[in-house]
């Protein structure tokens, strides 16, 4: 077999494999920096393995809608991961113009998401729904302004190339690479529901977004989902984590350390922003995501002036 | 004739023939014969003119060659082969569709063959506008489309909202008419000529070419739906008998783009400014035609905002083809027409789609009000399936057909930045950003849709959800394009590719099909395959360890009630709140101050701009001018016959001061 299609598949294998452990860590820190002992790093695999052994429950009022939701999350995400370079490697699917299907995969993702939501029909997932739709659209253009800033600055339209084209010339491309991964993680942040845009731990519906709309679902459904935003979580650590590849040029051996202690730094760096900050008003997110796109626009801006 | 022995030509011909015969169908005592045979007689006509076309040099493997029949008054091009095949594709779903919907009408003893006849006018001028090649004869065939159009829109005309609704379309197609009459004298002025063969103008040859541009883009505006010339559709298509809506926003709106594309045959090429202004005008359509359609509860005005917002992207398309033919940039030409091309193809799928499914539900229901639907996913599963593939299409999410096309679209922005360099990266940048808005919006949109109709639980009992066997066939050929041109788009982006390559670049790009289309095939095929192998593990673990329906949580409180749900004004509201001046929008919440309160009220709304600040105003003070020269109404006739003297010796004079 080709060794790139090999190191795709090998590539999935560690994003559904090691996607709990990740989310397992950033927990642990951030017990560990509350002064807590915490949950083991392994807990995430624990409460999967005992999801899948319990009844599912669906809600009376639910239709076909919330059965097959958590399917396509967990299929569609996959997909989407699978366009990505894990350890600063060439992705199973890497196209030109991957970048686009990939924003859109993940369109698809939050579309059933969100109709599972209403399929309740309960106020609770209304809720959860609706602000997932606003909050989400002001995140796409964040997506645009940082990755796909890089993309026509580069002139690649795959996500592996773009990445690939980040060098260590000059001084002010390394800032705006610098400042466009801060906005990469402002959307992380909001995409895979963390705080300070929501927060995974809470039990108050009335505050929460995501865990709000899978209010509703057990056992299978529920593992599907909270396997889902394991893997989401990850995705969007190496989005992150790729920044690094200039480091990485050497060899593999490096590469695949730099991307494993990247990952781990990332955790620790989740870990403390959960830790000193409080989540914000609803009110005031879209304020925070439009600080993101901001600080995007003008990044690239002063990249365009300056270079 | 010579040009009459070719079967193609023979074929088309008797296709028209067909299609006119079926009115004399409609002789029929009995009504619902008359509907039925005149309907099927048209189905006739129509296949047998889409096979017409499918048999054509379109779909072949060669280069596409022009047909002139009847001494040049007609020519079959690349154009105006596509166009001909996007009407006769969606024609044949909305008249299967109209057998089950009039047979309501005909039900409640309602004449149903007035409608039928000008449906039928309708469908075959439609036809005529994109293959005529002479000037006259469009401007008739495009005259005859607007008013046999307008008589099938009043067809119900006893209703008040329908009278108003429909004036709006019949001033709005006269303005335009005007502005086409205008256009065409003066490419005669120009070229002496009315063969749109022989139309060959050039923008350095002076003032007149950038006139006849701005003219045509107002013009063919007007019936597209670019943004600030929209007002009429949110008014028309939502009072327009439902087969008809679905055909004036999924065909007729393109005819308006058909001219526009034409017209660019005429004085290609382009200067830059052309694409600028175009790309301008259709993002804001994009933008702001989803946000209006965010903010409605009519489920067909909803709809018809949407189709501003379609129109939009197509118009972007356009715009990135012009920028490309300005600096002699094939490979952006291909991916801009090449993406507006498509996606009119699309919209016109997914749009009759979702509007026969909204008349399936409005025929059950009686309501166009989303806000007293809800649920009806229990009683009517597949039409839910059959809405929500169009919802993803029209959402331009993959794996369905209206991803394609903006994906093109996309390759299209980053191409253009490529080939430019300098301060293109930018701007284009931000015009990805505005399509990416657009999406998103799109999906908070039919998210909302979708959940307030089907989901949840029904606001207004539903006894029994009548479904006819004509909706599923016209629903499912509908659903089955959306999904094939998803999964498998190579071939529909090869037709397209050889109408651009029809007299559209200045040079060859095979820049749209060496996008690697096979990636989506197997990605898509993954998705659905991954999902299916899932369910059955799915349903197997599912045998194992139980499952069961169960009450939804509502914090311990048992009596939840259908309207305690989220509706789609408070799903909305938070997003419509943000650019409230535009969208005019309002809310009103009554609160009883009583210490027990029992009944509070909401109430939101929303107006259009361009109809309440700008249209009414205008016209307005149009009447307070006409108020002024009211005393030369007079109820003798003979003043009337002096006016007519007066304007004729005016007239005279111009002409021979002229010469």
């Amino acid at each position: 077999m080709d060794l790139e299609i090999l190191q795709g598949i090998i590539s999935i294998i560690i994003i559904l494999g090691v996607a709990p452990l990740f989310a397992g860590m950033v927990n642990k820190q951030k017990a560990v920096l509350t002064g807590r002992v915490g949950a083991p790093i392994l807990q995430p695999y624990y409460e999967l393995q005992r999801l899948i052994k319990k009844e599912t429950i669906n809600a009376s009022g639910s239709s076909f809608i919330s059965r097959i939701s958590p399917l396509i999350n967990l299929v569609t995400l996959i997909i989407a991961a699978a366009m990505l370079p894990v350890g600063f490697w060439k992705p199973l699917i890497s196209f030109d113009g991957d970048i686009i299907l990939f924003a859109y995969i993940l369109g698809l993702v939050r579309f059933f998401q969100i109709l599972a939501a209403m399929d309740i029909g309960s106020s609770f997932e209304g809720m959860g729904a609706a602000r997932e739709a606003t909050f989400a659209l002001f995140a796409e253009p964040i997506f645009f302004f940082t990755i796909g800033s890089i993309s026509f600055i580069s002139g690649f339209t795959s996500l592996y190339d773009i990445y690939h084209s980040i060098q260590l010339t000059n001084i002010s491309y390394e800032v705006f690479i610098i400042i466009c991964s801060i906005s990469v993680f402002m959307l992380a942040v909001t995409e895979c529901s963390r705080m300070p845009v929501d927060d995974p731990n809470t039990h108050l519906e009335l505050t929460m977004i995501h865990e709000v709309m899978i209010l509703d679902n057990s056992g299978i459904d529920l593992f599907l989902y909270q396997y889902s935003s394991y893997v989401k979580l990850f995705i969007y650590a190496i989005l992150e984590v790729s920044f690094f590849y200039p480091f990485s040029k050497q060899s593999y051996l490096i590469g695949i350390i730099i991307f494993i202690t990247g990952a781990i730094a990332l955790t620790f760096l989740l870990g403390v922003v959960e830790t000193i900050t409080s989540r914000y008003r609803m009110k005031n997110i879209p304020q925070y995501l439009l600080f993101a796109t901001a600080i995007g626009i003008l990044n690239l801006l002063i990249y365009t002036f300056t270079k | 004739m010579k040009e009459l022995s070719d079967t193609g030509n023979v074929l088309l011909i008797a296709a028209f023939a067909i299609q006119l015969l079926s009115i004399v169908f409609l002789s029929f005592k009995n009504e619902r014969k008359a509907l039925f045979t005149s309907n099927i007689t048209m189905l006739v006509g129509l296949t047998l003119g889409l096979i017409s076309t499918l048999s054509s040099t379109l779909f072949s493997s060669a280069e596409i060659t022009s047909v002139s029949i009847f001494s040049g008054l007609i020519r079959l091009d690349g154009l105006s082969l596509y166009f001909l095949f996007v009407i006769q594709l969606v024609a044949i779903p909305t008249t299967i569709y109209s057998i089950s919907y009039l047979r309501h009408y005909v039900e409640q003893k309602r004449s149903v063959k007035s409608f039928i006849t000008f449906y039928i006018i309708l469908l075959i001028s439609t036809q005529f506008i994109v293959i005529a090649n002479q000037a006259i004869l469009f401007l008739v065939s495009w005259e005859v489309m607007s008013i046999s159009a307008y008589f099938a829109i009043v067809y119900e005309k006893e209703s008040e909202e329908v009278q108003t609704g429909s004036f709006y379309y019949f001033a709005a197609s006269h303005v335009l008419i005007f502005i086409l009459y205008i256009i065409f004298f003066l490419f005669h002025h120009e070229t002496g000529s009315w063969f749109f063969s022989d139309y060959h103008l050039s923008f350095s040859s002076g003032l007149m070419v950038p006139v006849i541009f701005i003219l045509s883009i107002i013009g063919f505006g007007i019936k597209a739906g670019f943004m600030p010339f929209h007002f009429w559709l949110p008014q028309a298509h939502p009072i327009a008998p439902t087969v008809l809506s679905a055909f004036l926003s999924g065909v007729l709106l393109k005819t308006g783009i058909y001219g526009i594309l034409r017209i660019y045959q005429f004085i290609k090429p382009m200067p830059e400014w052309c694409g600028w202004f175009v790309l301008v005008i259709s993002v804001i359509s994009a933008i702001l035609g989803v946000w209006y359609a965010l903010a409605q509860h009519d489920i067909k005005r909803l709809l018809a905002y949407h189709s501003v917002e379609n129109i939009g992207i197509i118009g972007i398309g356009i715009g990135i083809g012009f920028i490309g033919s300005a600096n002699n940039l094939p490979a952006v030409e291909v991916l801009g027409f090449g993406g507006a091309l498509l996606h009119t193809l699309n919209h016109a799928i997914f749009k009759s789609l979702l509007f026969i499914g909204s008349g399936v539900v409005y025929q059950n229901l009686g309501t166009r009000n989303i806000e007293l639907m809800g649920g009806l996913v229990h009683p009517a599963k597949y039409i839910a399936i059959l809405f929500l593939i169009g919802s993803v299409a029209i959402s331009g999410i993959p794996p369905f057909n209206g991803f394609i096309s903006e994906f093109i679209i996309y390759m299209g922005f980053f191409k253009t930045a490529n080939e430019l360099k300098n301060y293109y990266p930018i701007l284009m940048l931000m015009f990805v950003v505005g399509l990416a808005f657009v999406g998103g919006l799109a999906v908070a949109c039919f998210t909302k849709v979708n959940s307030i109709i089907f989901l949840g639980s029904e606001r207004s009992e539903v006894k029994h959800f009548h479904t006819s066997v004509y909706d599923y066939i016209s629903l499912g050929i509908l659903a089955l394009l959306c999904i094939s041109i998803g999964f498998y788009p190579q071939p529909f982006v090869g037709v397209v590719n050889k109408v651009i390559a029809n007299g559209f670049t200045t040079g060859a790009s095979s820049a749209l099909v060496d996008i690697d289309w096979l990636y989506f095939t197997m990605i898509f095929s993954s998705i659905a395959l991954g999902v299916f192998v899932l369910y059955l593990i799915k349903i197997k673990l599912e045998k194992k360890y139980g499952r069961r329906n169960s009450a939804a949580w509502g914090c311990g409180y048992e009596n939840l009630t259908p309207r305690m749900q989220y509706t789609a004004s408070s799903f909305a509201d938070e997003l419509n709140t943000i650019p409230k001046a535009i969208l005019d929008y309002h809310k009103k919440v009554e609160v009883s101050e009583n210490a027990f309160p029992l009944q509070s009220k909401f109430k939101s709304h929303s107006k259009d701009f361009v109809d309440s600040k700008i249209v009414l105003p205008a016209f307005n003070v149009l009447r307070a001018l006409v108020a002024k020269i009211e005393f030369l109404s007079q109820t003798d006739i003979r003043y009337y016959i002096g006016f007519i003297l007066i304007i004729i010796a005016i007239y005279s004079m111009i002409a021979f001061l002229w010469t």
